[in-house]
């Protein structure tokens, strides 16, 4: 049976669910999303039991492959079950017409599988660049907002910008070995393989909202909370770690690509947690946390543990959904997601704990699952370096003390007399509980049974544990909390001092992320009115120049013609009027003197008859003379 | 056979509908469809006829003409050009079965002549794609010129002369400077010959030299302009933005792919070894038309010339992908990759952008307005509008599943073994081309509804069923590309392997 069917199956379900959802009702539609994702489920565990493969060739060099690695077998898994109870929570909370919403969700849950089952490049960059684009799609749900939209072209341009490193890292696998499986990343030579490494890096980093790209995760959190909860906490976000985590036994020889993970890691892990300290916003306080939280698995998978990241990815993916969905049954109270305005304790006992349970989980006491994974990590950063434990140690503190704030600031004691009834209804207690359920059920982490049963099933080197090390790590919880439930009771950070309002705005990540695609437009349309103005104008003027000079020789042929055409019209009218003025007298002026002429020759010779003989004589004499000249003079004539 | 009537039957319609009298716009409509669906169905006919094994052209037929100068009449397909030719023929009959622009006219007398140019300009632009003759490929290169000039100034909008004059001088100009190329491949052989297969075998001017180098700049500056190139772009906004909505189509999904259809039948087939010398250079200038084109795009505030730009960004990726393919590297799956790469683009730009100048033609025969700012929220006023362009858009920035990421992954994958520095650059335009997408579906679909926007109607059925043909089109391209890639793979694989 081919393993095409885990991706597939959601995408090809996805416009059944947009049209059941068109009709109005929410039951059928988010009834057919459920039953989709549970039909995805139960394909993946019966792929993981008989091991199934895909291969799609498109022609002889572009094959898409699909398989299953020990560890990416929890991440198929976990996907489709968190998905669950946010597909539920979302077709109760969110207002119909709900075909769009759960049909994209659903979908994006087949490109999420088709991401983690890849075994190519190629593969994965085509579940890549389509996560993103049903994130474009989910967090543009409330298209009529105009920030919702604009947020949303943030998210996917961000992301994208991580993509093109897929690209080029495709690329060089291709250029070095002909072929884009993983298996070749190996196989490279130095060069390729360094700019493959920093490819995937720079991929992972944008997608999974890393130091210095955390920026567009806030700007995601306009979309609705379900939207949330399933992209931008666990899964999506959860792209670029896993990368990274598949990827990271291939990419060893590359010298400088794991300190530069835990550098990441570390540095988004601190950094977060500050800007979750004093955000106000209770999503984007989410938002910050889970850039951190990823940080601390980005710091496991450097020291070289993957699965213990994975551990703690599965952890974290059930609590932070959880609490992303809280935050969606506050907003339903109180029309917003400003913390000051919570205090829903009273309002909303039931969710008010199972929300204590999971911000437990984010703070990391134990014996809660997420801290038993964040005490993994812990230890194995000490395996690289002390000072690493410390921060990763500090990082959890933090998380400890924004946690606390979160919890009471949504759900302490409110000074308000509680009027009105809670907005809730039996599916949103469901999905949370649920969630709460399975962070409370990862407590089993803790048992040494199921610790070796995981190291068995996911091939998890064992990890020294120091004592000493949890001890730390546990009293910096504890302190944190102890900190956080302080600061609730001075009241809300009101945001005297600069760095604090800088810190909300993710260390100006965020306006210098709008930055950079203000400038991007800005450019742009500079350049167009330099193609108009300039360019095309010349063009324009080089036509314009053109037709005038048609026109200039137009005319001046015209004239040229016209010129000998006049002149040759008016000599002749000249020679008409000459002939009419002169050359007719003159041919009738040459007869009549020609016998003018006659006439007076023959007036002479009337007058040479006068009758006398002497004359006739006289003439004679002088004509033979004459000849008896010519005669003599004969030769010399 | 086939393909001289693929060509042959627009021209015998053309001219039924010039010259017949009395044709109501329906039934001339309904002559131009099914025409050109006859056309369509040669074409398909001919493409399961092709065996992506066997020789180079194929469904070769030869009718001597002009022996003493070597001009016969000519067809035959390879892989590539059978790809554009079908393409070409079915962004044809989507123009034509799409509603011609009235914008409340009462219907056109002279409807009739539009189509009859429409398929005139589909005889041309077929017989471009289908024939084996340097002289014919001139005449037919030069005579689609004709049909669009008439297209554009007769049934235009704006300033329709104007740009219809520009379009023709422009691209005019650069048909003579490949006339000249053609001429001097011509007289390059022994017995001279216009026969394209002969010249691609023998490589006449295989030792370079300046005849060479000469030669290849005539043909790469005409069909440069024809493509088109930075910086000789400039004939194409106002060309686009001034033509009716089905003619603009047709002018960004075939006519110029006539430009890079040109560059891999006559410079990479017949002069390998000069292009090699300069391959770099062409890829230099393709990679400015990708950057320029996609940021030029992104500071447009008229739609239809944002996507004017596109096409000189999507053409960018297209003579890069061609560029790679001729260029000097032992790397011969990289080039092959890249020129197939390069055919798939325009294949997939021809719907892509085919559609999306299409939809164009639906906002302004609606509103007649192209300024971004004027619309909004249109989302839930018009879905089905809203989610084709939104199709259509993903499927233009390259998005995976839909045509356009096939054919751009293969270019990139292929340039980067070759000229990395090219290809990390190049890529940028992807993302400056989704910044500009999805701003342009911001503008245009979300936010709050304008009231002058009450009155937008959705699309009516004609304009659902020709969006959804390309729509599918271009799905199936996108996931499963191997019909295709079967057919242009064999041919790339001869143009590149066989030297």
């Amino acid at each position: 049976m081919t393993l095409w069917i885990v991706p597939l199956l959601p995408v090809l379900a996805a416009p059944l669910i947009y049209l059941s959802g068109r009709r109005g009702g929410r039951v059928w539609a988010t009834l057919l999303a459920l039953l989709a994702v549970v039909a995805v489920t139960s394909m993946v565990a019966l792929a993981i039991a008989n091991d199934w493969r895909g291969n799609y060739a498109l022609n002889s060099i572009l094959v898409l492959q699909l398989g299953l690695t020990p560890l990416s077998r929890i991440v198929a898994l976990a996907v489709p079950v968190i998905a669950l109870p946010i597909l539920l929570f979302a077709g109760f909370h969110e207002r119909p017409p709900l075909g769009r919403l759960l049909a994209i969700m659903v979908a994006f849950v087949g490109a999420m599988e088709l991401l983690i089952l890849a075994k190519d490049l190629l593969t994965l960059l085509v579940g890549w660049e389509l996560i993103g684009a049903c994130s474009w799609a989910l967090v543009s749900h409330h298209w009529q907002d105009e920030n919702a939209s604009g947020n949303a072209i943030q998210t996917f341009i961000v992301t994208r910008f991580g993509d093109l490193g897929l690209y080029i890292a495709a690329a060089a696998v291709f250029a070095g070995s002909g072929g884009f499986g993983y298996q070749h990343l190996s196989g490279l030579d130095s060069g390729l393989m360094q700019v493959a490494a920093a490819g995937i890096l720079l991929a992972a980093m944008a997608k999974s909202a890393q130091v210095p790209f955390s920026a567009w995760l806030f700007a995601a959190m306009s979309g609705p909370a379900p939207v949330s909860a399933l992209l931008h906490a666990a899964t999506l976000v959860a792209a670029g770690f896993y990368l990274l985590a598949r990827l990271q036994p291939l990419l060893a020889e590359v010298a400088w690509l794991m300190p530069a993970i835990i550098v990441i890691g570390l540095t988004t892990a601190l950094t977060g947690g500050l800007v979750s300290l004093v955000q106000g916003h209770a999503k984007k306080l989410l938002a910050a946390s889970t850039s951190a939280q990823y940080g601390l698995m980005w710091v496991a998978v450097g020291a070289g543990y993957p699965g213990v990241a994975i551990l703690h990815f599965l952890a974290h993916g059930f609590f932070k959904a959880g609490l992303f969905l809280v935050t969606g049954v506050a907003e339903r109270q109180t029309g917003s997601y400003r913390l000051a305005d919570m205090r829903l304790g009273s309002r909303l006992p039931i969710i008010a704990l199972f929300s204590g349970i999971l911000a437990l989980a984010l703070a990391g006491l134990a014996p809660l699952g997420a801290a038993w994974t964040k005490e993994q990590i812990v230890s194995v950063a000490y395996e690289t370096s002390p000072w690493l434990a410390l921060g990763v140690a500090l990082a959890g503190g933090l998380s400890a003390i924004y946690a606390t704030r979160f919890q009471l600031a949504m759900f302490g004691r409110s000074h308000r007399r509680e009027q009105s009834s809670p907005q809730i209804n039996w599916a949103e207690y469901l999905a949370v509980g649920g969630l709460a359920t399975l962070t409370l059920l990862l407590s089993v982490f803790w048992w040494p049974e199921a610790q070796s049963w995981l190291r068995w099933g996911l091939g998890l080197p064992r990890i020294d544990s120091h004592r000493w090390l949890l001890v730390l790590s546990l009293i910096l919880v504890v302190l944190g909390i102890i900190l956080g439930v302080a600061l609730i009771r001075r009241g809300q950070p009101v945001m005297q001092q600069s760095w604090m309002r800088s810190a909300a705005r993710w260390w100006e990540l965020v306006p210098l992320t709008r930055g950079v695609g203000d400038t991007t437009v800005r450019l742009g349309v500079s350049l167009a009115r330099f193609d108009t103005d300039v360019m095309e104008k010349a063009t324009r003027a080089l036509v314009a120049r053109t037709t005038r000079t048609a026109l200039g020789l137009a005319r001046s042929d015209d004239e040229i013609v016209d010129a000998s055409l006049r002149g040759s019209a008016s000599s002749v009218t000249w020679m008409a009027r000459f002939s009419a003025t002169f050359g007719e007298p003159l041919s009738y002026r040459l007869p009549s003197a020609l016998s003018g002429l006659i006439r007076r020759g023959g007036g002479w010779a009337r007058k040479a008859q006068t009758g006398q003989t002497h004359h006739y004589y006289a003439g004679i004499a002088i004509g033979f003379a004459i000849l008896l000249i010519i005669l003599l003079l004969g030769d010399a004539l | 056979m086939i393909l001289t009537l693929a060509w042959c039957l627009p021209l015998l319609g053309a001219l039924l509908l010039a010259f017949v009298p009395r044709w109501s716009e329906s039934g001339a409509r309904i002559c131009g469809i099914i025409v050109a669906a006859l056309s369509l169905a040669m074409l398909v006919w001919a493409w399961f006829g092709f065996d992506p094994d066997g020789p180079l052209f194929q469904h070769v037929l030869e009718v001597p003409w002009v022996p003493s100068i070597g001009v016969a009449y000519r067809v035959g397909v390879d892989g590539i050009a059978l790809a554009v030719a079908t393409m070409s023929a079915l962004v044809f009959l989507a123009a034509i079965a799409y509603p011609a622009d009235t914008r409340g006219q009462s219907r056109q007398p002279d409807a009739h002549q539009y189509y009859a140019w429409m398929l005139f300009l589909m005889a041309t632009s077929l017989a471009v794609f289908l024939v084996l003759d340097l002289l014919l490929f001139y005449v037919f290169f030069d005579l689609s010129l004709v049909g669009m000039y008439f297209l554009i100034g007769r049934w235009g909008h704006g300033k329709p002369q104007l740009s219809a004059l520009t379009f023709f001088l422009f691209t005019f100009a650069g048909s003579l400077a490949l006339l000249l190329g053609i001429i001097g491949l011509y007289l390059s052989l022994d017995t001279p010959s216009f026969d394209m297969r002969l010249i691609i075998e023998q490589r006449p001017l295989a030792d370079g030299g300046l005849y060479a180098g000469l030669v290849f700049l005539g043909l790469m500056l005409g069909l440069a302009i024809k493509t088109p190139l930075v910086p000789l772009h400039t004939w194409l906004p106002q060309a686009h933005v001034d033509a009716p909505g089905p003619a603009s189509a047709i002018l960004a999904g075939v006519l110029l792919k006539m430009g890079t259809y040109g560059m891999v039948r006559l410079p990479l087939a017949m002069l390998p070894d000069t292009f090699e010398r300069y391959a770099l250079v062409v890829g230099i200038i393709a990679l400015v038309a990708i950057l320029y084109g996609a940021l030029v795009a992104l500071g447009q505030r008229n739609l239809k010339r944002r996507i004017a730009y596109t096409s000189i960004n999507h053409m960018g990726y297209t003579v890069l992908g061609i560029a790679v393919a001729a260029s000097f590297s032992d790397n011969l799956a990289a080039k092959q990759l890249a020129l197939t790469g390069a055919t798939v683009e325009m294949v997939a730009h021809g719907l892509i952008t085919g559609a999306l100048f299409l939809i164009c033609g639906s906002f302004w025969q609606r509103t007649g307005e192209y300024d971004l700012d004027y619309y909004g929220g249109l989302a839930h006023q018009a879905p089905l509008l809203t989610g084709l362009t939104v199709l259509v858009a993903f499927a233009s920035l390259g998005m995976p599943g839909l045509a356009g990421f096939v054919a751009e992954f293969q270019i990139f994958a292929g340039t980067f073994a070759v000229y990395p520095w090219l290809a990390v650059l190049a890529v940028l335009g992807i993302l400056i081309t989704a910044g500009l997408f999805l701003d342009l579906l911001r503008r245009l679909f979300f936010g709050s509804l304008p009231v002058h926007l009450g009155q937008f109607t959705e699309l009516n059925r004609v304009e659902v069923v020709v969006l959804s043909v390309l729509g599918l089109g271009i799905v199936i391209i996108g996931v499963y590309p191997s019909f295709l890639l079967e057919v242009i793979d064999g041919a790339s694989a001869l143009l590149i392997g066989g030297r």
